[in-house]
C-alpha cells in the first residue's frame, strides 16, 4: 500500500511585479502533482530467496538485480580484496557457459551482465530490452549459482586487480579516501576496503575464492529485484525456474559493526609537489536505523550536501578554494559516517579546513532560520522523487531498505519525516553527531607546504597508505 | 567536465564544460569519400517509423526571435527537465582566450537581472530540483530537473539569465579561481588527467579550432576581463542561437505559452557564422607520447577520424563501435581483456567521453584507451587491435554479429534517451534542433541503423579505419605512487 507523496508547494518570493513586461520575481509554482512509488509484487521462494517485481517506466527495458549479503566486510584481515576477486570471477564462466558465451548471450538481449562487490552487499546485475527479461533472469541465476572458477581466468583477474590497485594508489582522491577509512575504522574490515593489500591479492588462490563463495553465497542471503517494463508472469516463472531449486548455503550474515572512534585526529599523507590537497573531514555517526537519521540527512544537505549548502557556498563560491566540495552520510550495516571532502588549492589547505570546522560549529550553536530549513526540506523532497524516478533508483532504494532492515513505511513516510525536522533539531543533530572536536582530518598533499597549516588542528600524524 | 554517471544527486552540481557550434559547411572528410550520399528516409518509411513500438513525442516550434522550442511529454513521473542549449562550444572560442567558453559557463550562475549570485541555484533547490551545466564541442548547456509543477518558475529563471548577465569583477575573479581548481583536480593533479580526451584532439587534428586545449591555459583564464565576458554573452547567448527543451509530465500548449511569455521578448542578435571547422585529410598515421609524472602504469590511446555526421558511413561507424568496443562481447574486449589479458578494461567511443555520437556537429574522433602493465610493449597491443580492425576491413561481418550490434545499439539508444531522469532525451532533442533543425530525427535513428549492411560495414572500415587515418598516443608512467 502506498501513500501519495506531494511536493511541497513553495514560493521563493511573492507575487510578480512587472518590469518591461518581464516579472521581476519568479512565478508561483502550480499545485504539486501526486507521486506514487510503484509498489510492485513481493514474494519469497521456499529456499529463502526474496523477490520484488516492480513494473515501471516509459522505455522498453528492464533491470535485474541479484543482491547477496556478502561484501568486503566478510573478508578476513589477510584476505582483503577477496570479495572483489570473487565478483570478477563470477562472469568468467559458469559450469555450462564460457565468459564469452555469457557476454554474447547478454549482448544478444541488448545488455550485459556484471558483478561487483560492495562493503556489505554483492550485486549481479543486467539491463536488457524488455522482451528478454526472463532470459536475463535465467542468465543472472546461472552466473550467481554456478560459477566455474576457471584457473586461467583467475590468474588474469589477479593481474587485473594488481594493476587496478597500482592505478588506485596513484590517485590522490582515492588515497585520501583510503586514509580516511583507515583512520576511522582501525582494525575493522572497513578500514581496508578502498585499497586492499597488494600482498593479499598476490597470495590469493582460486581455491580460496571458491571457499569464500561457499561460505558466503546462498539463497538465504539473496534478494532479487526486477524493475522496468516486463511480462510479470513470464518473469515470475523464470525466477522460479532459475532460483527455485537452489538449496542450502549459509544463513543470513550478521557482520560485527565497527566500534565508534572519536576525538580529533590529524593525518597527512605526503604527496610531494601536489598542486592540490585532497581533504577529508569527518567522523562516525548514526546509521539509518536510528531515529534521528532523517534529521541528520536534512542537516547534511544544509551543511555540505547540496550545491547551495553552507560549506559549498563558503569554500567554493565565496573563497574560490575548490571546485568540487561536498559532504555526505555514508551508511553501512549498523554503521555510518559523515564526511566533507574537497580538493583545495595547496596554500589554502589550512584555511579551507578552518572554514569547514567553522560551519560545523556555527550550525551546532545556532539553529538555522525556518526559511533556510524549508528550502532544504523542499530540495530533499524533490530529489527523493527524482531518485525514485528510474529503474536503478527504485532498485537501489529497495535494496537499501532491505539491507538496513527498514520496512516500506520508511519510504512512504520519508517526505513527511523530512518536513517534520525543526530548526532546533538541525542544531541539536549537528552538536550531537557532527561535533567538530571529534572530527578526523585527513589530507593528501605536499607535506612541505601543508604540515605547518595543519598543526593548529592537532598533532599531525604523517603516514603512508598501506 | 565530469564523466562519471550522474548517479548521486547530492553530487549533481555543475560540471563545467566547454563548447558548441553549428556549422553550415559539410564536414569533409579526411580520406576522399567514395560513399554515396546518405539518402533520406521516404515518407512511407517515416510513417512506418512512427508506428514503431517506442517513439518519443515531439512538439517543435520557433519563436519570432529565432528561439527554437522543443517539448516532449513523459508522464512516467511528476518531474520536468528544462534544458537551454546555446550553439557555442569550446571548439569555436576566441583564439587568444582558450578555455573561455567553459569559464563563461561558470559565469551564467553568477548573476542576472533578478537573480544575484547563488540565487539561481537557491531557486532551483528550494523548488526541489537539481541543476547542472556543461560545455561541449558544439554547445554549452544548462539544465534543471525539477518537480513538474515548478516548470514555469524555471522557465522564468532561464529567461532571466538569457535576458542579461549582471556579473561583477569579484564574481569573475572568484570563478577564475574555481575553474583553475577544476583544471587542477581533473588534469594537473590527476594521474591520466586529460588522457586521452584532452590530448587526442590536439594530436589528431590540424585545424586550431579542433586542436587547441579546450580546458584552456591557466594564463588565458587569468587574463579574461569583465568586458570579454559581456562581449561573449552579447555575441552568442542570443535567442536565435539557442534552443529551449522541456521534457516531462507537462502540458505542451501551456508550456509553449510560458516560453513565449518569458522568452518571446528577448531580442535576437547578429550571431557570427561558425568558423570553418574542416580538417585536412590525414595521410599518415600519427604517433605521440607523453610522460605522466603521477601515473603508475603505462597507457595507450588511439583515435580514427570519423566519417561526416549523418552520412551512411556515420551510421555504419555507430555499429562498428558496437562490434569492436561496446560491451564484454566486443572484439577488442574479447581480445585485449579475455583472451590476452593485456588490460582489465578498454573503453571509448564516438565523441567520447564528452558525449555520444548524436550530440556534436563537426569533425569528430572515434577513440579508445586502456591501461597496461610495463612489461607489455605498446606495439604488441597495437598488433592485437590491428588484427581486429583488419578483420573488419577484409571480411564481411557475419549477419548474426551485425544483428547483435543493432540490438545493442537500439538498447543503448533507449538508455541514452532515458538517461538522467529524462535529461538524455532533452539532450538529443536539443542537439537535433540546433544542428539539424529537426528534433523529430530522434524517432528515425533506429531505422537508419537497421539499413546498414555487412557490405557497408566493410566499405566503411576500409575507408575510415585505415592506418593512415589513425593517431596513437602512448603514456609513460613516471609516478612512483605513494
Amino acid at each position: 500500500m502506498l501513500r501519495t507523496l506531494l511536493f511541497s508547494a513553495l514560493l521563493a518570493l511573492a507575487g510578480p511585479a512587472l518590469a518591461q513586461g518581464f516579472p521581476s520575481t519568479p512565478p508561483e509554482p502550480g499545485p504539486p502533482l501526486p507521486f506514487e512509488i510503484p509498489e510492485g509484487t513481493t514474494f519469497a521462494l521456499d529456499n529463502g530467496v526474496d523477490v520484488t517485481l516492480v513494473p515501471y517506466g516509459s522505455l522498453p527495458k528492464a533491470d535485474v538485480y541479484a543482491v547477496v549479503r556478502v561484501g568486503n566486510v566478510d573478508e578476513a584481515p589477510d584476505e582483503t580484496g577477496r570479495a572483489d576477486l570473487l565478483t570478477s570471477l563470477l562472469t568468467e564462466g559458469t559450469t555450462s557457459r564460457s565468459a564469452e558465451q555469457i557476454a554474447r548471450e547478454a549482448a544478444e538481449m541488448g545488455g550485459s551482465v556484471s558483478a561487483g562487490a560492495g562493503l556489505d552487499q554483492t550485486f549481479v546485475t543486467g539491463r536488457v530490452l524488455s522482451e528478454f527479461t526472463p532470459d536475463l533472469v535465467r542468465l543472472v541465476g546461472d552466473v550467481l549459482r554456478n560459477p566455474a572458477f576457471p584457473e586461467d581466468a583467475f590468474e588474469r583477474v589477479q593481474r587485473d586487480a594488481l594493476r587496478g590497485a597500482a592505478v588506485a594508489r596513484s590517485q590522490p582522491g582515492t588515497l585520501a579516501q583510503a586514509a580516511f577509512y583507515e583512520t576511522l575504522y582501525g582494525d575493522h574490515p572497513y578500514a581496508q576496503v578502498i585499497l586492499p593489500d597488494t600482498e593479499d591479492i598476490e597470495a590469493a588462490t582460486v581455491d580460496g575464492v571458491r571457499q569464500f563463495y561457499e561460505a558466503n553465497v546462498g539463497p538465504q542471503r539473496t534478494r532479487l529485484y526486477v524493475v522496468g517494463q516486463f511480462d510479470e508472469d513470464a518473469v515470475e516463472a523464470a525466477v522460479r525456474e532459475a532460483f527455485g531449486d537452489w538449496s542450502g548455503g549459509p544463513g543470513m550474515s550478521q557482520p560485527t559493526p565497527p566500534e565508534a572512534q572519536s576525538g580529533r585526529r590529524v593525518v597527512l599523507v605526503d604527496q610531494p609537489g601536489a598542486a592540490q590537497s585532497n581533504v577529508y573531514v569527518g567522523l562516525p555517526t548514526i546509521d539509518p536505523s536510528a531515529e534521528d537519521y532523517v534529521a541528520l540527512q536534512v542537516t547534511n544537505a544544509l551543511l555540505g550536501g547540496s550545491f547551495g549548502s553552507r560549506i559549498t557556498r563558503n569554500i567554493r563560491e565565496d573563497k574560490g578554494y575548490t571546485y568540487s566540495p561536498g559532504s555526505s552520510v555514508s551508511a553501512r550495516y549498523r554503521d555510518a559516517f559523515w564526511a566533507e571532502q574537497a580538493a583545495v588549492v595547496t596554500p589554502q589547505t589550512g584555511p579551507a579546513i578552518s572554514e569547514i570546522l567553522y560551519e560545523i560549529d556555527s550550525l551546532a550553536t545556532t539553529a538555522p532560520s525556518a526559511d533556510e530549513l524549508e528550502g532544504i526540506q523542499n530540495y530533499l523532497a524533490g530529489t527523493f522523487v527524482l531518485q525514485n524516478s528510474s529503474a536503478g533508483g527504485i532498485a537501489s532504494y529497495l535494496a537499501f531498505l532491505d539491507l538496513h532492515g527498514l520496512d516500506r513505511d520508511y519510504l512512504e513516510d520519508y517526505v513527511e519525516r523530512v518536513y517534520a525536522v525543526t530548526p532546533e533539531d538541525v542544531r541539536r543533530v549537528t552538536e550531537e553527531y557532527l561535533g567538530a572536536d571529534d572530527t578526523a582530518i585527513v589530507v593528501v598533499g605536499d607535506r612541505s607546504v601543508v604540515e605547518e597549516q595543519l598543526a593548529p588542528f592537532g598533532g599531525v600524524q604523517i603516514t603512508t597508505v598501506q | 567536465m565530469r564523466f562519471a554517471p550522474l548517479a548521486a544527486f547530492a553530487a549533481l552540481l555543475f560540471a563545467a564544460g566547454c563548447s558548441s557550434g553549428t556549422e553550415f559547411l559539410q564536414t569533409p572528410q579526411a580520406p576522399a569519400s567514395t560513399e554515396p550520399e546518405f539518402d533520406p528516409l521516404t515518407e512511407a518509411e517515416l510513417a512506418e517509423t512512427e508506428a514503431n513500438e517506442f517513439s518519443v513525442p515531439v512538439v517543435y516550434d520557433t519563436l519570432a526571435n529565432g528561439l527554437k522550442v522543443v517539448i516532449s511529454e513523459d508522464p512516467s513521473a511528476p518531474t520536468a527537465v528544462v534544458a537551454v542549449y546555446y550553439n557555442i562550444g569550446f571548439r569555436i572560442e576566441p583564439r587568444d582566450r582558450t578555455g573561455f567558453a567553459h569559464l563563461f559557463e561558470h559565469m551564467m550562475f553568477q548573476g542576472s537581472e533578478h537573480l544575484g549570485k547563488n540565487e539561481f541555484i537557491g531557486l532551483v533547490q528550494r523548488n526541489g530540483g537539481v541543476l547542472n551545466g556543461s560545455t561541449r564541442f558544439d554547445f554549452t548547456n544548462y539544465f534543471e530537473i525539477v518537480p513538474a509543477n515548478t516548470l514555469e518558475t524555471m522557465l522564468w529563471a532561464e529567461a532571466d539569465r538569457m535576458r542579461g548577465l549582471q556579473v561583477t569583477q569579484e564574481n569573475l575573479t572568484n570563478q577564475q579561481g574555481v575553474v583553475s581548481n577544476e583544471v587542477r583536480v581533473n588534469v594537473i593533479n590527476q594521474p591520466y588527467g586529460g588522457f586521452p580526451w584532452l590530448d587526442l584532439p590536439q594530436e589528431a587534428n590540424e585545424n586550431w579550432y579542433n586542436a587547441h586545449n579546450f580546458y584552456g591555459e591557466l594564463s588565458d583564464l587569468e587574463a579574461a576581463t569583465l568586458d570579454d565576458v559581456q562581449d561573449f554573452f552579447d555575441t552568442y547567448y542570443a535567442p536565435n542561437n539557442a534552443v529551449v527543451v522541456v521534457v516531462g509530465d507537462v502540458d505542451p500548449d501551456q508550456t509553449m505559452g510560458w516560453i513565449e511569455q518569458y522568452f518571446g521578448g528577448i531580442e535576437r542578435a547578429d550571431v557570427p557564422p561558425i568558423p570553418d571547422l574542416r580538417e585536412p585529410p590525414q595521410t599518415e598515421e600519427k604517433r605521440a607520447s607523453k610522460v605522466d609524472s603521477l601515473a603508475t602504469r603505462p597507457a595507450l590511446a588511439f583515435a580514427y577520424h570519423m566519417p561526416p555526421r549523418n552520412s551512411e558511413a556515420y551510421y555504419a561507424m555507430g555499429l562498428i563501435q558496437q562490434i569492436l568496443l561496446e560491451g564484454d562481447d566486443s572484439r577488442l574486449h574479447q581480445s585485449l581483456v579475455t583472451e590476452n589479458g593485456v588490460t582489465s578494461d578498454v573503453s571509448g567511443g564516438i565523441n567520447w567521453p564528452l558525449g555520444n555520437m548524436y550530440n556534436y556537429n563537426g569533425p569528430m574522433l572515434w577513440s579508445a584507451w586502456l591501461v597496461h602493465d610495463p612489461e607489455t610493449a605498446p606495439d604488441s597491443i597495437l598488433a592485437l587491435i590491428d588484427a581486429e580492425v583488419e578483420q573488419l576491413r577484409e571480411e564481411a561481418v557475419a549477419p548474426d554479429v551485425l544483428e547483435r550490434a543493432k540490438v545493442k545499439l537500439r538498447s543503448d539508444l533507449y538508455d541514452t534517451i532515458g538517461g538522467t531522469y529524462g535529461f538524455g532525451r532533452a539532450d538529443l532533442l536539443a542537439s537535433f534542433a540546433l544542428f539539424d533543425d529537426d528534433p523529430a530525427r530522434i524517432n528515425t535513428l533506429v531505422d537508419r541503423f537497421e539499413r546498414v549492411t555487412p557490405g557497408l560495414i566493410r566499405r566503411t572500415a576500409r575507408e575510415w579505419l585505415r592506418p593512415e587515418n589513425r593517431t596513437v598516443i602512448t603514456l609513460e608512467a613516471a609516478g612512483g605512487g605513494l
